[in-house]
């Protein structure tokens, strides 16, 4: 029930550190006891960073153990 | 702040209510205004260069950097600044976690009765509408606020942080925080408290720790309520304690009813025990 707030803070935790430059992927690493429902987070994920500036950045999952629940690894853009 | 707030719609806001007086404070507005304004680099990136002295974001594009940051980090920022408060005025502060309807508020009010005089209790209420509950609490004798946390499914840590400024428990007290009844989100957001405690009830049937497991991990303390009511439903109470301890084996039990009061004086007496 919480998925919509928490992607509301990983996109804001992507944009903060990606400072402007442009992502492709964010990657979460999950642990199995962080209760967190992936299919859930990556619905909400598309509904929060819509018509945002990190609009269509895709969000990754990485296993994890315990109750990991961090922004793992930020992938840019090729910039032209 | 935003935050993890969790299932809320943009026209959704948090409040805080003092029942005594009636004020009513917003904790949160709602999102759209929140989301009006974090946007710093709204403004064109191509005419001025980002990350020139940030080792972690230089090079060619399509790299990856590594980054660690917890979710919830904003969250347990003010828990752990919760925590220091109460450590440093000597307060207790309990984590009240249970299903809706499993008697938590009940369980308060005959605590709240039995420990007149012996120990100083304030209560925060977590509901998603309605003061009832702080009222009734007001009713039996302590001081309590209510927050309101509209479409939110639990209390965060910056809730509790506005109303221990408003309840300003004295030291030697039992800060009392019920949180909304949710077996599932509450688990994941620690408020600064000393420690959780669940509540179940005779009448959820005897699974509910195994249904439930992270909340149950997450508590030190369970009560089962409503032991009154044991035998019209049922209720196997040995295999209801071994549920509980073959997902946390360290818990601490109590087996009561708050309406008949059996059960109440062990209850009370390790609530008296415990120090800040």
């Amino acid at each position: 029930m919480h998925e919509l707030g928490l992607a509301r803070s990983i996109a804001g935790i992507a944009e903060e550190k990606a400072k402007g430059r442009r992502l492709k992927e964010v990657r979460v690493a999950i642990g199995p006891q962080a209760c967190v429902e992936r299919g859930a987070l990556a619905f909400c994920w598309d509904l929060v960073t819509e018509s945002t500036a990190i609009a269509g950045v895709s969000l990754g999952f990485i296993d994890a153990d315990k109750d990991t629940f961090t922004v793992r690894e930020l992938e840019f853009l090729e910039e032209a | 702040m935003c935050g993890v707030c969790g299932c809320a719609d943009p026209a959704n806001e948090v409040s805080m209510t003092d029942p005594e007086t009636g004020f009513k404070v917003l904790l949160r507005e709602d999102h759209a205004h929140d989301h009006g304004h974090d946007h710093d680099h709204a403004h064109p990136h191509d005419d001025h260069h980002h990350g020139h002295d940030e080792p972690n974001v230089h090079g060619p594009g399509g790299e990856v950097i590594s980054l660690e940051t917890a979710i919830l980090g904003k969250n347990n920022e003010i828990a752990t600044r919760n925590r220091g408060w109460f450590e440093g005025r000597g307060v207790i502060a309990l984590n009240i976690v249970s299903s809706p309807g499993s008697g938590k508020t009940t369980l308060l009010e005959e605590t709240i009765k039995r420990m007149k005089g012996a120990v100083d209790i304030a209560v925060i209420e977590g509901d998603q509408m309605t003061s009832n509950d702080a009222d009734r609490i007001r009713d039996a004798g302590a001081r309590a606020v209510q927050i309101n946390t509209g479409a939110g499914c639990h209390l965060e840590a910056d809730m509790i942080a506005s109303a221990v400024k408003s309840l300003d428990p004295q030291t030697g007290s039992i800060l009392m925080i019920e949180n909304v009844g949710n077996l599932v989100c509450p688990a994941m957001f620690d408020l600064g408290e000393k420690m959780k405690i669940a509540v179940i009830s005779t009448t959820e049937g005897e699974d509910k720790p195994i249904k439930y497991p992270h909340m149950f991990r997450a508590v030190e303390w369970v009560v089962i309520n409503k032991m009154d009511l044991a035998p019209h439903v049922d209720f196997d109470e040995e295999m209801c304690r071994r549920n509980i301890l073959e997902v946390n084996p360290g818990v601490k039990i109590f087996c009561l009813s708050a309406r008949t009061g059996d059960g109440m004086d062990a209850w009370c007496s390790n609530l008296a025990e415990l120090k800040a």
